[in-house]
């Protein structure tokens, strides 16, 4: 067991390593080049960097010396927790990465949380009532539901319910310019401007996590404990609670953490539907202006928080239930 | 094994296939029929040029242009059609490509065992826990937007769900009692292969490439949704990605053909890949209908 659970996060360390050195390789090897040109604004006139310039910038950004020693310098900044020095925003990528963090955290455990919540609720109800009326109009409705993709549908939603009702803002995180009364009206207006893209990440994951819940409470309620339970006159609220969910939860929980990854993908395209400035939309923009430190920094941070979330979730597996510990691989 | 029989497709045996599909499948595979036809017949249908501007720009949909024109005056109807192909070419290229490598690599792994197997193993294992969405922007940023790139780099991350699958079924099927006495009998590895392996995995293969097919064509429309995809191919994430830069999208009535009908494409085409793939898994394996 213990060999086992030594060998897994070698396993971990080895796949981190892959991603640092990828990390490092990739821009590289990307083509282009930032310091070919000084502007390519639309409708100005391209001007051009001197190869006395070029040669001065590749000197700073150490782009001139041999790979290994490059690669050797690397890890050391990224060990000190210094990701470099991003070359379009002309400030450090650590300091940019943690002004836009908060947003894409905001995005994601808000909608892990409303999606689990709404996903296990209807799953139970459909457990609950299977084959009835509900859970036949539930089941396939869900099943649309957690196949579109969420950038579609957050341009429907941001379609119908910002731009046509005007109901929510189109974009941003918070109002330019505003002047807030309060406390409140800063939460507010925040809460206003994250409803539309955390309400697409929830109802694109409710639909898998309900899915999850349905079978995962009718295998428990066919159960013969709960029977006995029944038998036994326990109230039906302690039933609920302590012999159904319970075991019930065990695999959505460590659903939710393994499907991480997935979210990420969604969060960079929900974003950038909605123009929210996290680290999705940076992403993007880094990717289009090719600055190299900025594309590394995101996707190692990226990257690396979803691993971190894997690792937690096979551990989370074995602590839970031993029982699913064979099916931990299948699962996913 | 009904799923199988599509390989050797004769016309009674689809039809018999379709007799299986429940009604959402019909109208998923209907669906995907027309689109298909629609693309390949592309300039048949359309009187206008997909490229070139062939009326007044951001015209509603009226007879001339029943889709309506772009801030171009490039006619909706033509690119949606021609953007198809692209869409299609993506799904298809990707679930080939990906399909039959990770069968390839599935039958590796299970059938030769030993470090082939724990070679691909550890590498599917990196490839799973990667979150494929951040790789494939910088990867096709690194490798150049182009359609082929995109579906490379799709394949590439998407074989190990069916190499996964395959090589569990390889490694289920090793210790059953036929194939242990098909190789007392002297049957060489391709002989098992041909008439043991190949028929049992098949099924498995084909939901695979269905489900891969509805991946990739999502993923190619996320990309160029983010203007990271192909410029030069006019897909129906390159649409989107169009419109949503015209300055006045948001506060106009263009959006109501201009990104509705690509979204409209993109969202049928997912639905319906969803619906077959469900069916399909019915047919392959039964015991998942229980969920």
């Amino acid at each position: 067991m213990t060999r086992q659970r030594t060998r897994r996060l070698l396993e971990y360390l080895f796949t981190v390593w892959i991603i640092v050195t990828l990390n490092f390789a990739l821009p590289r090897v990307m083509p282009g080049d930032p310091f070919l040109y000084l502007s390519t604004d639309q409708g100005q006139e391209i001007a051009r960097f001197s190869e006395a310039q070029q040669d001065y910038y590749r000197r700073q950004y150490g782009l001139d010396r041999p790979l290994a020693q490059q690669y050797a310098a690397y890890l050391a900044a990224l060990a000190a927790g210094d990701l470099g020095y991003s070359i379009y925003y002309n400030q450090g990528v650590t300091a940019i990465l943690l002004q836009r963090l908060p947003w894409t955290l905001l995005l994601v455990t808000a909608a892990v949380a409303l999606s689990a919540l709404a996903g296990c609720l209807l799953g139970s109800m459909s457990a609950a009532f299977r084959g009835r009326a509900l859970d036949r109009w539930l089941y396939p409705a869900m099943i649309a539901v957690s196949e579109i993709p969420a950038f579609l549908l957050g341009l429907l939603l941001l379609f119908t319910l910002a731009a046509g009702w005007q109901l929510f803002p189109l974009s941003g995180a918070m109002t330019h310019f505003a002047v807030y009364a309060s406390l409140w009206d800063r939460l507010a207006d925040i809460a206003r401007h994250a409803a539309l893209p955390v309400l697409t990440l929830a109802i694109v994951r409710t639909g898998g996590i309900y899915l999850l819940a349905r079978s995962s409470m009718a295998a428990v309620l066919a159960r013969d404990y709960l029977r006995t339970a029944r038998a036994k006159g326990l109230h039906p609220l302690h039933i609920l609670v302590r012999h159904t969910l319970r075991n019930a939860m065990l695999p959505i929980v460590t659903r939710i953490f393994l499907s991480l990854g997935g979210l990420v993908g969604g969060a960079i395209l929900v974003e950038n539907v909605f123009a929210y400035p996290g680290l999705g939309r940076l992403m993007r923009e880094a990717v289009l202006v090719h600055d190299y430190p900025m594309i590394q920094g995101i996707f190692l941070l990226v990257t690396l928080t979803v691993l971190t979330a894997n690792y937690l979730a096979d551990r989370i597996y074995g602590r839970l239930d031993p029982r699913i510990r064979e099916n931990a691989a299948e699962a996913r | 094994m009904t799923a199988l029989n599509i390989a050797y497709g004769s016309p009674r045996r689809l039809s018999r296939l379709t007799g299986t599909l429940s009604a959402g499948g019909r109208i998923g595979l209907l669906v995907l029929i027309v689109l298909l036809l629609l693309s390949a017949a592309a300039p048949l249908v359309c009187h206008h040029s997909s490229r070139e501007t062939s009326g007044p720009p951001l015209a509603p949909p009226n007879a001339a242009h029943w889709m309506g024109t772009d801030d171009l005056g490039v006619d909706i109807w033509a690119q949606v059609c021609f953007g198809a192909r692209i869409s299609l070419l993506v799904g298809i290229g990707t679930a080939l490509l990906a399909g039959l490598g990770g069968a390839l690599a599935g039958i590796l792994a299970g059938y030769c065992g030993g470090w082939v197997d724990r070679i691909l193993m550890r590498l599917i294992d990196i490839l799973l826990v990667l979150p494929d969405l951040p790789v494939m922007i910088v990867l096709a940023a690194f490798f150049g937007p182009s359609v082929w790139t995109v579906i490379g780099v799709l394949s590439a991350f998407s074989w190990v769900f069916t190499a996964r699958i395959v090589r569990a079924r390889v490694l289920s099927l090793k210790q059953r009692r036929f194939i242990q006495a098909a190789e007392t009998y002297g049957a060489g590895p391709l002989y098992l292969m041909r008439r043991h392996f190949l028929p049992e995995i098949f099924p498995l293969v084909a939901v695979g490439m269905i489900r891969l097919a509805g991946r990739a064509i999502v993923a190619e429309a996320g990309l160029s949704f983010l203007g990271l995809g192909d410029p030069t191919s006019r897909s129906w994430g390159f649409i989107l990605h169009h419109a949503l830069s015209f300055p006045g999208i948001y506060y106009t009535a263009f959006w109501k053909w201009w990104l509705l009908f690509p979204w409209l494409a993109l969202t049928l085409v997912v639905l319906s890949l969803a619906l077959i793939g469900k069916d399909f898994e019915n047919i392959a394996d039964p015991r998942m209908r229980s969920h």
